[in-house]
């Protein structure tokens, strides 16, 4: 018996708070999306999706972990990677004269 | 400094040797003028800093035999005062280890002037015998960052010797860094040095592959990338660990070279490695007490914050090191590094709090305990060796180095305007 | 009956990680939302986003186990903690080269 289906309370088990725990984090994310959208900035805008992006990452982990599907874990991973040359490339090239990093 | 040896004698066939080479032409027809006359002291003063010094800066490299051969040439050819072969310390005195590689420098140097001397023996050129040889290591009593600062220390070290021109091994890489010569050139054009690259003939990649890729950064990038496909597959099923073996072999053949820039010592990185793993919890402890602190400033409805920005000069040294420093400050939440600038730290902070923790310095010392070792640790703080500045609001001691100087952002679109422009405070209200 | 305890332990600490996760995770939001300049923002989004994401992935890899895919939760949280900042930095720093002027005290600017 694997300790997702271990009992919490009222007859709700471990896996149910996850999904609930991961339904939060995308509430949040709707928070940052609103940034995300008004900017002001381009780097504002530029932040917000990383942080997005990083709420995701932990929602795919979860979820794995929720509904045991270790492949999202291998998901998240190419996520996290694919959000940090996001964040990269942007800078990078937001700056004209090029040197980020 | 030991330049004074007369060369009186030669300095006539000099005057004229140099009279056709563009630059040096009228003050080395000055300096005949002055050997006529008679006056050996001064003749050699004058003629040090007229028909010029040649500095070489040294790295042991592929095209290096065919560099000394050049510059020995072509200095007996012009009847150049002085050969100045010099190493730039990717060291600073007092680390750990800074005395081997001191020791192995001066060796690189023994051998490089020993062949100075003998190429200036062999030449027929007349002006060969008054060439001096001088070896020097500059720049071990600071940590340099960059072609700017390796340019200083070598145009100090030219204003010092009289010298003006500059010699560059094309195969030259400024303490490892093969991305930093042409930074360098440009750098250097922007000083009254002259500056060229032996025309020497370069190896062919390959040749440079294997004399700069090592056995030890090899195996070390192989080792990693192996553990690293085998630790996300499975170890004990053949086909990822032959394709593994495939991966990890072209990885660390196409990239060892610029993955890691020294080669991995034994005592060195194992021991880097374990002191790491004893930061990482201090590390964890500082970054969960210190985002207690910020999450309680940001719910708090009032929002106390008091953001500056700040300038420290870290005592690190750059690449790695600096970038665990950077990137830890970053993490200890309230301070954000905005920019490195060679061992300048751009910090913004968030509450005055935060900022006086970083000014006390800690995670420089766990840096520098990281990387150096305990006795390197001991350090007086940031504050008090004078080395922080704060660049914004009532306290500053420093102005923004920034851009523009208003509000920028002039690149978004219409709702910046409320940014833009501060003085319009009505603005705000507008979101 | 220790094997029951140890699991009820696992379970409950599983909770509290991911419960700390969401709240450093909310910290994160919140001060996106309203710090006044974009180097501000910076500092929530790259630590405590951290945090949190790094309280959840704990949480995530402890529910899987360390024996199963547990350890790429530990290398993600590794590789988050790696690139967080180094990303803010990056776009801290593309800011500042824009020249954006940090915010401080008495500045109308929000």
């Amino acid at each position: 018996m694997s300790l997702v289906d271990a009992p919490l309370a009222a007859g709700y088990t471990l896996g149910d708070f996850l999904l609930v725990a991961a339904a939060g984090f995308a509430v949040l994310a709707v928070g940052m999306l609103y940034r995300a959208v008004v900017g002001p900035t381009m780097q504002d805008r530029v932040l917000a999706v990383n942080v997005l992006g990083t709420n995701t990452v932990v929602i795919l982990a979860i979820l794995g972990a929720a509904l045991g599907e270790p492949t999202f874990l291998d998901i998240a991973l190419v996520y996290a990677l694919l959000n940090f040359l996001m964040a990269i490339a942007i800078s990078k090239f937001t700056v004209e004269r090029g040197g980020v990093l | 400094m030991a330049d004074t040896d007369p060369p009186a004698g030669g300095a006539d066939p000099d005057a004229t040797a140099t009279a056709d080479s563009g630059a040096g032409a009228t003050v080395g027809s000055g300096a005949g003028a002055a050997a006529e006359s008679g006056d050996a002291s001064e003749t050699d003063a004058e003629s040090d800093s007229a028909a010029g010094a040649v500095i070489v800066p040294v790295e042991p490299t592929s095209t290096l035999r065919s560099t000394i051969a050049h510059v020995a040439a072509s200095a007996a050819e012009d009847g150049a005062s002085a050969i100045h072969l010099v190493e730039i310390a990717s060291w600073r005195d007092g680390d750990p280890e800074s005395d081997d590689r001191a020791a192995a420098a001066e060796r690189v140097l023994e051998r490089v002037s020993a062949w100075t001397t003998a190429d200036l023996d062999d030449s027929e050129a007349p002006g060969a015998a008054d060439v001096e040889v001088v070896t020097a290591v500059l720049g071990a009593d600071d940590y340099l960052f960059g072609a700017d600062d390796y340019v200083r220390v070598l145009a100090e070290y030219a204003e010092a010797n009289g010298a003006d021109r500059v010699v560059l091994d094309p195969e030259y890489t400024p303490v490892g860094n093969t991305t930093l010569l042409q930074p360098l050139e440009f750098a250097l054009s922007n000083t009254p040095l002259s500056v060229e690259t032996a025309p020497v003939d370069r190896p062919t990649r390959r040749e440079r592959f294997r004399t700069e890729a090592t056995t030890g950064r090899f195996v070390a990038l192989f080792g990693l990338s192996l553990a690293f496909y085998l630790l996300l597959g499975d170890p004990t099923y053949w086909f990822d660990v032959v394709t593994g073996v495939a991966t990890a072999a072209v990885v660390s053949t196409v990239l060892s070279r610029v993955s890691l820039d020294s080669n991995p010592a034994i005592p060195r990185t194992p021991m880097r490695i374990v002191r790491g793993v004893i930061y990482l919890p201090v590390l964890l402890f500082e970054i969960l007490k210190a985002n207690l602190v910020v999450a309680r400033v940001i719910l708090d409805p009032r929002l106390p914050i008091e953001p500056t920005m700040n300038r420290m000069r870290v005592i690190v040294g750059s690449g790695l090191p600096l970038m665990t420093l950077a990137n830890s400050i970053t993490l200890t939440p309230g301070t954000l590094t905005v920019r490195a600038r060679d061992s300048d730290l751009y910090v913004h902070s968030l509450l005055p709090w935060a900022r006086e923790g970083l000014f006390d310095g800690s995670l420089e010392r766990w840096t520098r305990f990281v990387y150096y070792g305990r006795r390197s640790a001991r350090l007086p703080t940031p504050r008090e060796r004078d080395d922080v500045a704060i660049l914004q609001g009532d306290d500053a001691t420093e102005e923004l180095p920034i851009a523009a100087a208003d509000g920028g952002a002039v690149d978004a679109d219409g709702e910046t305007e409320s940014t833009a422009d501060p003085s319009d405070a009505d603005g705000v209200t507008d979101r | 009956m220790t094997a029951a305890t140890l699991e009820a332990a696992r379970v409950w600490l599983v909770v509290a990680l991911t419960l700390l996760g969401l709240f450093f995770s909310f910290v994160s939001m919140v001060g996106v939302l309203r710090l006044p300049d974009v180097y501000s923002r910076a500092h929530t989004a790259s630590q405590a986003d951290t945090l949190g994401a790094g309280f959840g992935l704990a949480a995530v890899a402890l529910t899987v186990g360390l024996a199963g895919a547990g350890f790429k939760s530990v290398l993600l949280l590794f590789f988050i903690f790696v690139t967080n900042p180094t990303a803010a930095h990056a776009i801290a720093r593309a800011a500042f080269e824009e020249g954006i002027v940090p915010w401080i005290e008495g500045d109308d600017r929000r």
